[in-house]
């Protein structure tokens, strides 16, 4: 008999497999009763985030200096360990946000009291926009208005 | 008497208030994950350190004026049914039921429900009856902003607020609806709906939330994406396929109604008969059949002012609901006997179904 296929999420034995076909490509995912549970399996995201697991080259080992926690670890439980794993992680994380939430950078609120970043970059690319408008239609006025104000969300944001 | 008790007994705009619920949405959810800057999320955290988040939490959640007079409740200190009460009201989830550190601090009226030591160390949830999108978000965003008054929230400028999972870092919101589509499901339309929000970034789930069946005809629409779209951009895609859902599931329905003529109406007749008459009722054929009366309160063949009680039936049909009212632990014959005796009490001076004027 051949030997028992692997969980790509832990060492289980898997007795759940998905095939996916994009374009002809087919990428195929195993997993345990428990992670197939865990992830309700027929949810297309999971596929994308167990995917992005399992497709990932092995990472040269990385720690969280403020809770211990390890890219291992990750790999096991698909959740980091503390907010701090954020920035231990963040670079290695890039491609599987891409993968899940097909953006990179948070847009939203922010806490009461902090800088509205997501509103200033959202102003900034409104402006950028506008400013070209007012240069096309030769409105030089408010196209010097918009080019100061770019500069001073460019300031604010720059030690970001 | 115990707060799951109270909770049980208090009248709330889900089970009971006249004239908030509404044809096919039951209900509006906002869910926002937040959690404390430099402590471990949930899952990593050692037991005194989810103890010191727990408290904290909780202390702050107490003093909001939101949380007067409600419920604290440490799921360690209850009961198994009592645990499950809470889930089948939807108040904390299967994953903080399950575990002994987490807790819930709850709003007397029951529309808002804070989770602490979930996946995350927060999650706040909004929930109204019907179709509220914009009332609910603001309600949850005043306690964001007053928690955050009080909480130091991890935050990073790049990512947003900080999730222990990836698939809710940046705004931490997942909106959805919870709909009841008898229509297209009994049109065969269902499947392809789901595949179309999918698609383009819903997700469809049934009646209990992730990984359980769509009993009853109801599913939780909900956004996928959380990072790189402002709240406004979530809500605004997930109201305008909600809008377009309700109008599909009122073309299946007129459709039906239409097509089948007396057979449809003798559909919702006999789901009326049996649940008036049966002695033995099994938690997901009081839901299928319940289905039916809410479709016939929506579409005029019984009065529109009788779908709170079958909306409230829905809610307490529920197995945990069922034995806390019956003040014991019963078996599976004992649960459906008891049902069945508690939906013939509420139904038994319902008038009969007439054909549809909607």
């Amino acid at each position: 008999m051949s030997k028992p296929i692997k969980c790509s999420l832990c060492e289980e034995a898997a007795t759940v497999h998905l095939s996916q076909v994009v374009h002809g490509n087919v990428t195929k995912v195993h997993l345990c009763e428990a992670c197939a549970q865990k992830g309700g399996a027929t949810d297309p995201s999971v596929f994308q985030l167990a995917d992005a697991l399992t497709s990932a080259t092995p990472a040269p080992t990385l720690t969280c200096p403020k809770c211990g926690f390890t890219d291992i670890d990750f790999r096991k439980r698909g959740r980091l360990g503390c907010p701090s794993c954020w920035e231990t992680f963040g670079d290695a994380l890039g491609g599987l946000l891409l993968k899940v939430q097909h953006e990179a950078s948070h847009v939203g609120r922010a806490p009461a009291g902090t800088m509205p970043t997501g509103q200033l970059r959202r102003r900034l690319v409104s402006a950028r926009l506008e400013m070209e408008k007012a240069i096309s239609s030769e409105d030089y006025e408010a196209a010097a208005r918009l080019r100061d104000e770019i500069a001073e969300i460019e300031k604010q944001l720059a030690p970001l | 008497m115990s707060s799951v008790e109270d909770i049980l007994a208090a009248e709330n705009e889900l089970t009971h208030l006249l004239g908030a619920q509404q044809a096919v949405v039951l209900s509006t959810r906002i869910r926002l994950a937040r959690n404390l800057d430099g402590m471990p999320f949930p899952g990593w955290a050692k037991v005194p350190q989810r103890k010191e988040i727990s408290d904290r939490c909780v202390e702050a959640l107490d003093a909001l004026p939101k949380f007067r007079r409600g419920h604290v409740l440490r799921m360690g200190e209850l009961g198994d049914r009592d645990r499950a009460v809470l889930v089948e009201r939807h108040l904390v989830s299967k994953e903080l039921a399950a575990g002994k550190s987490g807790a819930a601090v709850i709003s007397r009226d029951q529309t808002c429900s804070v989770m602490v030591n979930e996946e995350d160390h927060l999650r706040i949830q909004v929930v109204k009856a019907g179709w509220h999108l914009r009332g609910t978000w603001h309600i949850a965003e005043q306690l964001d902003d007053a928690l955050g008054g009080s909480l130091k929230l991890a935050f990073s400028d790049r990512l947003g607020y900080l999730t222990a999972c990836p698939t809710n870092v940046g705004t931490g919101l997942r909106a959805s609806a919870m709909v009841h589509l008898p229509g297209l499901c009994l049109a065969g339309h269902m499947d392809k709906v789901s595949r179309a929000l999918n698609q383009d970034g819903l997700a469809v789930r049934g009646w209990l939330g992730e990984g359980t069946e769509a009993a009853g005809n109801v599913f939780q629409i909900s956004n996928q994406q959380t990072l790189g779209l402002s709240e406004e951009a979530i809500l605004k895609h997930l109201g305008g396929w909600i809008k377009n859902v309700v109008e599909q599931e009122w073309n299946a329905r007129r459709k039906l109604a239409q097509e089948e003529g007396e057979k449809f109406v003798d559909r919702l007749a006999r789901s009326l008969g049996v649940l008036r008459s049966a002695r033995l009722l099994t938690s997901s054929e009081a839901m299928n059949m319940l289905s039916h009366l809410r479709l016939a309160c929506d579409m005029g063949c019984l009065p529109e002012e009788r779908r709170h009680l079958v909306d409230r039936l829905m809610i307490e049909g529920q197995p945990a609901h069922v034995q806390a009212r019956a003040g014991q632990e019963l078996d599976s014959d004992g649960r459906d006997r008891r049902r069945a005796a508690v939906v013939r009490e509420a139904l038994k001076d319902f008038p009969e179904v007439v054909p549809p004027t909607a």
